[in-house]
């Protein structure tokens, strides 16, 4: 290829107009010797070229691979689903611990009131027949109280009875 | 896809998804534990993957996310020296000769580790490794405009850059 040719080449590759085969002519080209001012493009495609030669440096990588995918076992659905309930699980323990924990805390904040006094049987029973007579003398005592004012009910009402009535009277004239 | 098939059909493009991936992120330790993670992928993934054609761009699609994720997860110091990747074996040339091929070499590494990604991901495919337009659309999930408007400024930013410093020895 003469000189003119590759610059025209080399115009449409910056263009990126130039096919595959022809970037290969160029490459090929400029791998020989070539004139001074041509030096710099030159080395552009040898740097290229270089760099396709350049391989994985790793000495054992296939071996590597070949181990790794041995190894590799398709994930089982099993251990998907244990390890699925697994979450759900290890979430309630969490869930109860803390309910757990806060009630203790609960109730040490509030510590409750009522506490067993009695250990004999007999004499909790006495204690509560009291409490509850204590609790139905109140009941009657109020229920008197409330006798009372239903005298008053029915003094109203009748009053309230006789006006109505006095009305009427009145719209009949 | 059995182990022999994956050997046969996987494990060869090695050499390519290392160099796209260094090229990315500009470590070979790390461009080879990506190119490992993405042939265990491919394995996992191989019943899904019989009716995949063109099984290197695939793999050289899977390499790309996969080194952009790295990338981004890391927060890559600025000054991070960019290794040559590159031994020159020719033991004919003269030391001066042979530092100054290597100071060439380093600088359009350096060059081009300085162009936008998208640049850097189009011009390593096309003028380093030789794939098609289409393929590079497939590997690279663009369409053709902005693959061939990537290569187009990426092979000027070349042009404009390292052959004006070279002229003047700037």
């Amino acid at each position: 290829m003469d000189s003119k040719q590759i610059e025209q080449l080399l115009e449409k590759y910056w263009n990126c107009d130039t096919s595959l085969e022809e970037e290969q002519q160029l490459r090929a080209h400029f791998r020989g010797e070539v004139p001074e001012q041509m030096q710099e493009v030159a080395e552009v495609f040898r740097y290229f070229d270089l760099q396709k030669k350049q391989q994985v440096t790793h000495p054992d990588f296939d071996a590597e691979v070949k181990k790794k995918v041995k190894q590799h076992r398709p994930e089982g659905k099993v251990i998907k689903l244990v390890y699925n309930y697994g979450s759900i699980a290890a979430g309630l323990v969490v869930v109860v611990a803390a309910t757990y924990f806060v009630r203790q805390e609960v109730r040490k904040a509030y510590p409750a009131d009522v506490v067993d006094t009695y250990s004999d049987p007999r004499l909790a029973l006495e204690e509560t027949k009291k409490a509850l007579m204590l609790i139905s003398k109140s009941f009657n005592k109020a229920q008197k109280e409330a006798g009372r004012i239903k005298v008053f009910n029915e003094a109203e009402e009748k009053i309230q009875g006789k006006s109505i009535d006095d009305n009427k009277e009145s719209v009949k004239i | 896809m059995n182990l022999e098939t994956f050997e046969i059909r996987v494990l060869p493009s090695k050499n390519k998804l290392f160099r796209f991936a260094f090229r990315l992120l500009g470590s070979s330790e790390e461009a080879k534990d990506v190119v490992q993670d993405v042939m265990i992928k491919v394995w996992n993934g191989r019943e899904q993957m019989a009716e995949i054609q063109n099984m290197e761009a695939w793999c050289m699609r899977i390499t790309k996310n996969l080194a952009l994720d790295r990338l981004r997860s890391r927060q890559r110091r600025a000054t991070d020296p960019i290794e040559s990747g590159m031994e020159i074996k020719n033991e004919t040339l003269t030391p001066h000769e042979r530092t100054e091929i290597h100071e060439n070499m380093q600088r359009i590494t350096e060059m081009i580790a300085a162009l936008p990604e998208k640049q850097r991901q189009v011009i390593h495919l096309r003028d380093i490794e030789g794939y098609s337009y289409n393929e590079i659309c497939e590997i690279l999930e663009l369409d053709m405009n902005q693959v061939k408007v990537s290569l187009f400024r990426a092979r000027n930013a070349v042009k404009e850059k390292f052959i004006k410093i070279n002229a003047y020895g700037l």
